[in-house]
């Protein structure tokens, strides 16, 4: 018995030593074989987690590649889980856009071990991580990840994909330039629009009330003032204590709409109403805004200037300002 | 149906993980206490966040030296409990293992404000993902690459085999004949709480593929459909373990297939090769040659003629 009892600790630490020297092993040499893929006339394979990181790649490389977006119209991607299906296009992908600051949840570190075996794998905040004073934090010092709200912060994102996507692929580069100065003079133009449409808004009713807090950029940038129910990732579940703060703000305000998002369930809202009527203010819905994704593919709202055109226009009417029913482009479809 | 080289990690994976697991779980079924299983994949999880706390990695070897502590742990506390306090062993087993769970989640809860520990990824686990984290290295000239969980997978599955193949006698009659164990001066102790570190190993390893939930079903599914067919110990654990590769070839399988016959995209890999591996006890319940459904309808009707 005894005999076995130290054959077995003796196996066993072999078996760690084992495991510790394979897991110290991290390969370190870059994989070179994708760059050949590149250089064929084969279109690019890009894979981009979200839609709003999606649609300005497909801006940026029009026919020398094609991009598929992991986390479509209408999923939330705080609480995504990536399927079989995500997985293949991860391998099958030539480069890999994702937004970082912990938006993807578990999927940020899966990308993080793909980049690890070669796969040019890009967080399309990178230049702004390392801005100073840029992201914002909330009170446990965990970033904002809803960095497309500010149509700058989305431009400087923009250059993160053409730099990653000129060093993949130099012989395409000059077009993925151009066709990115042409995309950011859109940009750039949504951009006036927004903060003149906003400026509109009466001061004293310059609030925006959404289910989470997704809208802190574009609150900074255009001048709101943004209060929501559930934190920054939509995992923790709202507490009756928030929403009972938020409805006191309500009053305390006279705030008139608040808003609904597509990728959530609208009960919070609902009961933010419910609670201010019973405090004898009547707030009305004031829209249903798009928060973490677009909206259906093959709309002008499934692109993201659609997104964030449907999004000024809705809130700047709800709550008093002028703007144009159909939006910057008078492209939006009415149901706003 | 496209097969990608990731659907034959993912059964590779699944499998080893099944197997590795249905090993100790042959003992746990012989011993009638398939629960304990349940009780330490539960109970390991304040091992696994305490050892996350104190070293600041997720790296394998603490989180193992964790979840084992916290596994032999668990089986010491409930069979104190049912010996001191007059409970009965189910009890308990469930008052340790909840606690400790409890405790676990807590403690995850409040790392994960500071840390990723994510508790959704310890309940049920991203075998999808698993080959996507791929191990390089070198042997002899050649490169090997292949993804981590199946690598600690079968690390585990060899210690298994190995610490079954040393200790099979001692195993053998402490489960089948405890007083002929003490006679012959086998430690029946020793051996319990042995039992109860391989669990609590081979759930750790089995946590990220599968999750702490589905694993109760590979430790105790495969073992108990093998001891539906058979009534000899080794033979029961070959079939245990073809019984987890089955499943698991099949789980993966239907689980892309099934979901894609209602127009939907694949499913979970993990839970399919569960509801698989419940299939196949199924199957194996009703046509058992000795103790199976239709047997026992035949013997009845026989008898009953005979009566006649």
């Amino acid at each position: 018995m005894k005999s076995k009892f130290s054959l077995v600790i003796i196996a066993s630490l072999c078996l760690t030593t084992l495991m510790t020297f394979l897991g110290c092993k991290n390969p370190t040499e870059k994989n070179t074989q994708k760059l050949e893929v590149a250089s064929q006339n084969d279109p690019l394979k890009i894979t981009a987690t979200i839609g709003m990181v999606g649609d300005v790649l497909r801006n940026i490389v029009g026919d020398h590649g094609n991009v598929d977006i992991l986390i479509g119209q209408g999923i939330d991607p705080h609480l995504y889980k990536a399927s079989r299906g995500d997985v293949v296009s991860l391998m099958e992908a030539d480069i890999i856009f994702y937004n970082g600051t912990l938006l993807e949840g578990q999927m940020g570190d899966t990308l993080v071990k793909v980049s690890t075996s070669g796969k040019p794998v890009y967080a399309v905040t990178d230049n702004l991580q390392n801005q100073e004073n840029y992201l914002l934090t909330d009170e446990e010092n965990h970033y904002d990840p809803h960095v497309w709200m500010d149509v700058q912060g989305w431009m400087s994102a923009t250059e993160v994909m053409v730099d990653a996507l000129s060093k993949l692929d130099p012989k395409n580069a000059s077009t993925y330039t151009s066709n990115a100065e042409k995309y950011k003079s859109e940009l750039s133009k949504l951009d006036t629009y927004a903060k003149e449409s906003i400026a509109t808004i009466p001061e004293t009713q310059r609030f925006l009330v959404t289910a989470h807090d997704a809208f802190g950029y574009m609150g900074r940038a255009y001048g709101l003032d943004v209060r929501g129910i559930q934190g920054l990732s939509t995992e923790s579940e709202a507490g009756v204590r928030d929403i009972e703060e938020l409805i006191d703000f309500l009053v305390q305000q006279k705030i008139p709409s608040v808003f609904i998002e597509t990728s959530i369930a609208a009960k919070n809202i609902k009961a933010l109403i419910e609670g201010a009527k019973a405090k004898n203010l009547e707030v009305s819905i004031g829209g249903e805004l798009f928060s973490d994704a677009m909206g259906a593919a093959g709309s002008y709202e499934g692109t993201y200037i659609g997104m964030i055109d449907h999004n000024i226009t809705t809130i700047t009417r709800a709550l008093g300002g002028q703007a144009p029913e159909k939006g910057m482009n008078g492209l939006l479809s009415l149901s706003h | 149906m496209e097969w990608y080289n990731l659907d034959t990690w993912i059964v590779i994976t699944g499998a080893l993980c099944a197997s590795a697991c249905a090993i100790p779980g042959c003992f746990l079924v012989l011993r009638q206490m398939s629960m304990m299983g349940d009780a330490i994949s539960h109970a390991v999880l304040p091992g696994l966040a305490i050892a996350f706390m104190i070293t600041g990695s997720r790296s394998s070897l603490s989180m193992f030296v964790g979840a084992a502590v916290v596994g032999v742990l668990t089986a010491l506390f409930s069979q104190w409990i049912s010996q001191f306090g007059k409970v009965d062993r189910g009890a308990s087993m469930g008052i340790v293992f909840t606690s400790l769970f409890a405790l676990g989640l807590i403690l995850i809860v409040q790392a994960s404000n500071h840390v990723e520990l994510d508790a959704s990824c310890v309940l049920y686990g991203a075998l999808e993902l698993t080959p996507l984290d791929l191990w390089h290295w070198e042997f002899l000239g050649l490169s090997f690459k292949a993804p981590r969980a199946a690598c600690v997978l079968t690390m585990i599955l060899v210690i298994n085999i190995t610490v079954i193949g040393i200790f099979y006698k001692e195993f053998k009659i402490s489960s089948f004949d405890p007083a002929l164990a003490k006679t012959l001066g086998i430690h029946s102790g020793l051996i319990h709480y042995l039992l109860m570190t391989m669990v609590a190993i081979t759930t750790v390893a089995a946590f990220e593929a599968v999750g702490s939930i589905i694993v109760i079903a590979m430790l105790v599914v495969p073992a108990a459909t093998a001891y539906l067919l058979t009534e000899n110990l080794v033979i029961m654990m070959f079939v245990s373990v073809f019984f987890s590769i089955a499943a698991a070839i099949l789980g993966h399988i239907s689980a892309i297939l099934v979901p894609s016959w209602f127009g939907l995209n694949s499913t979970s890999s993990s839970a399919m090769i569960a509801v698989m591996a419940g299939c196949l006890f199924l199957i194996a319940w009703i046509f058992a040659p000795k103790q199976g459904l239709l047997q026992n309808y035949f013997i009845k009707s026989k008898s009953h003629n005979k009566a006649r």
